[in-house]
């Protein structure tokens, strides 16, 4: 590409950018972050194992620091993790998503639950793990 | 929950496996008239140990005389006289007696040619309550010495042994109180060590255990002997083994005639007799005491004490690491070093730094007996009161496991698993690392007593004591290692798989190679009545070819001579996995880089279900001492960048 058409898109892109951000109304990616939030039957659960699918997410915190999160990339657009401590209903994990408009596409599934006695649970009736704005 | 007087007990019982006589009909050796006789042919002029054959009265027997309330009368001072006949005949005498008297009532029959083997029994004045009871003391002839504790009328109750009667079956009965004089070579009174006879090493001297009224408090005999350091003393008492039906005791006493360095009652290899080995560490005099656990209230009886010199164990001489520890029982060692000790009166488990110093770690515990870290680092405390209480660094105690019957012994496995021997059903129970109960394997097959203490050997597999055998289990079933003559408690494996076996009752520490042949007895003879060893470990945790011992009797932790230790110890517990925590993690995450075994390990630190997951880490995580928990949440935030 010639020096001058280099800077010609450039500048293209820089004024698109500018439209762009100047029309919250548009479709355009908007990088945020999402909550992925817990709801459990249960009041003594210690860890849990789960995995969250769609678009792509930069990173993933724990909203609560007495928890501690493990995660991993399976794949371009799943994610698995683990969350070991004194869990309970409600927000759990905050993730940072370069759109945040594309929440509903995220699909998050609980895998595994252990109590407080590391003792799985046989049944995960009742838990179910959703991201939210 | 079962009481703890049951399981101390039990503890007792098997702590004093065979201390009691068998009431056998045959007396085993020699007679306790024989010994006078044996005892009169020695330098000092020699009397009966009995009421004085002069009596006030003799009175003969008046039928019925077969309960207390058609019982015939005697004063003290007179003889009975009477026959057993027909077959289940009883003779019931009564006595009036005055509180404080040193009551004496002695059968002569067999002795005078009666074929008569006669029981005694001595009724308090309520007429029900049986005081004391006697069958063979002398020959077949029976006696009862009992301290009055209150005046009243008494009564003497004389059968023929398994209901036999006839019209030869003659006795008498001599009332009187307990009457003591000189016998062998003792000089009394020598109540003290101020007044001890001397004895030299390689020396024997002969008495009596004779208390009277002049003697409320009951005889003690103490005998003073000089010992240079370095020498091995062993002290010797025959009586029961002269076919008396009676129970000396023996101990040491140091130079001060105060501190008591070692004691012995029974199971020495002498049955009811007793006898102790010692090391002497510095040069002195010291004292040997003599008496009966009977007294003061037993029959009086003669017996020999005999003093020599043995040779130490390679363990000897031993060091007191620290003092004072109550009555301690079992022993752990912590990852830096530090011995943790069960004061089994005191309620309390005690801290000892590898220099000796000690505080109290924990208390509120009853009669805490066995002693484990588990796979978190924690102190797992079996208590009297049936419960497996969890003690954190700390010190906060908490129940753990509740389900055993009555458990005495903790132990843990490589894998963090715990191992229980549990005496209420004879049992050993396996539980996860979190306390889960998974299996119970049954020991009563293997006969003996317990299963008593345990410790895991080298291959992983738990080993126990049932008395004076090890047995470990191979895939759940028991198999013997090896056979002691005395009761074994907690013992320790060296990293070769030699076997460190404390023995109370014998007073000494026995090595046995990982087949059971006896490498070393004794090991150590320094130690008084050894009741749990452990190896030590030095500031890193790594365990060291230093052993140290619990001393109940004397209340201290002692170490043998570390010169004598020829392989450090066996890493006790639950051993770390190779593998890092990240790996662990990616592990579950679906990331790989555990091997099969790796995957069982964890498991086997979480709820062992089979398979690893999240549960198992979170366990995992806790053997950090890095996971959050409820009742100790971490502080440490993390952030993740999948």
């Amino acid at each position: 590409m010639s020096s001058a058409r280099w800077r010609f898109t450039l500048l293209a892109a820089v004024a698109l950018g500018a439209a762009c951000s100047n029309d919250p109304t548009s479709g355009a990616p908007r990088a945020g972050t999402l909550t992925l939030r817990l709801s459990t039957p249960r009041s003594d659960d210690g860890a849990l194992l789960f995995e969250v699918s769609g678009p792509p997410i930069d990173t993933a915190v724990v909203v609560n620091g007495s928890l501690q999160l493990f995660t991993r990339r399976a794949d371009g657009s799943t994610v698995v993790g683990a969350v070991v401590g004194g869990l309970t209903n409600g927000a759990l994990v905050t993730l940072r998503v370069p759109d945040v408009g594309a929440a509903g596409g995220y699909t998050a599934r609980v895998l595994e639950v252990a109590d407080r006695q590391n003792v799985l649970r046989t049944s995960l009736a009742g838990y179910a793990l959703t991201v939210t704005p | 929950m079962k009481p703890i007087g049951s399981s101390l007990s039990l503890l007792v019982l098997l702590a004093l496996a065979g201390a009691t006589p068998a009431r056998g009909q045959q007396p085993a050796a020699g007679s306790w008239g024989e010994e006078l006789r044996r005892l009169r042919g020695g330098k000092s002029g020699l009397v009966r140990l009995r009421a004085a054959p002069r009596f006030a009265a003799i009175v003969a027997e008046r039928e019925p005389n077969n309960t207390v309330a058609t019982a015939n009368g005697v004063v003290l001072g007179d003889q009975a006289t009477g026959v057993v006949n027909p077959p289940g005949d009883v003779d019931t005498w009564f006595v009036d007696l005055t509180a404080g008297q040193f009551f004496s009532v002695d059968v002569d029959a067999f002795e005078a040619g009666s074929p008569l083997d006669a029981t005694l029994e001595l009724i308090a004045p309520d007429g029900r309550t049986s005081l004391a009871f006697n069958d063979d003391f002398d020959d077949f002839d029976s006696r009862i010495s009992y301290r009055i504790p209150t005046s009243g009328r008494y009564y003497v109750v004389l059968r023929g042994f398994g209901a036999t009667g006839g019209p030869g079956l003659t006795y008498a009965i001599n009332f009187g109180k307990v009457a003591c004089d000189a016998v062998g070579t003792e000089l009394e009174p020598n109540g003290a060590p101020g007044s001890a006879t001397p004895l030299v090493i390689g020396g024997s001297g002969t008495g009596a255990i004779c208390a009277s009224d002049g003697d409320p408090a009951g005889d003690v005999d103490y005998w003073a002997f000089t010992a240079r350091a370095g020498t091995t003393i062993e002290l010797d008492v025959d009586a029961a083994a002269l076919g008396l039906l009676v129970d000396p005791f023996v101990a040491l006493y140091a130079s001060d005639g105060i501190t008591r360095l070692a004691f012995n009652d029974d199971n020495n290899g002498d049955g009811a007799d007793s006898r102790l080995q010692f090391s002497i560490t510095t040069t002195g005099t010291y004292f040997a005491a003599v008496s009966s656990l009977a007294d003061p209230g037993g029959n009086p009886f003669p017996y020999t004490l005999h003093l020599r010199s043995i040779a130490g164990g390679p363990g000897d001489p031993i060091t007191v690491h620290a003092a004072n520890v109550g009555r301690p029982l079992g022993l752990a060692v912590g990852s830096t070093g530090d011995l943790f000790a069960g004061d089994l009166t005191g309620n309390r488990i005690v801290r000892i730094t590898r220099q000796g110093g000690m505080t109290t770690f924990a208390s509120g515990i009853q009669s805490p007996e066995g002693l484990a870290f588990d796979a978190f680092g924690q102190l797992l405390v079996v208590s009297g009161d049936g419960v497996v209480y969890r003690v954190s660094p700390q010190g906060q105690t908490t129940r753990f496991i509740t389900d055993a019957g009555i458990p005495i012994w903790v132990a843990v496995a490589p894998d963090g698993r715990i191992w229980l021997s549990d005496l209420s059903d004879r049992s050993l129970r396996r539980y996860s690392a979190t306390g889960r109960f998974e299996a119970r394997f049954d020991a009563i097959d293997i006969g003996g007593f317990g299963p008593g203490p345990l410790a895991i050997g080298p291959s992983g597999e738990p080993h126990f004591s049932n008395g004076n055998e090890i047995w470990k289990l191979v895939n759940g079933q028991p198999r013997r290692v090896l056979g002691a003559p005395f009761v074994i408690w907690g013992f320790a494996f060296d990293v070769a798989g030699n076997i460190y076996a404390p023995s109370p009752v014998a007073g000494r520490i026995l090595l046995f190679d990982a087949v059971g042949t006896t490498l070393a007895d004794p090991f150590a003879v320094g130690p008084d009545a050894p009741q749990a060893v452990a190896f030590g470990r030095d500031g890193t945790g790594a365990t060291e070819a230093r052993l140290f011992a619990t001393e109940m009797r004397i209340g201290q932790v002692i170490e043998v001579n570390p010169a004598g230790v020829a392989q450090r110890g066996l890493p006790m517990g639950f051993v770390p996995p190779a593998f890092t925590r990240d790996i662990a993690v990616k592990g579950l995450l679906g990331g790989g880089g555990l091997s099969a075994a790796d995957l069982q390990l964890l498991d086997a630190i979480g709820n062992h279900n089979g398979r690893y997951d999240v549960g198992d880490l979170r366990a995992y995580l806790i053997t950090l001492g890095g996971a959050p928990s409820a009742a100790a949440p971490a502080q440490r935030r993390a952030a993740s960048q999948p």
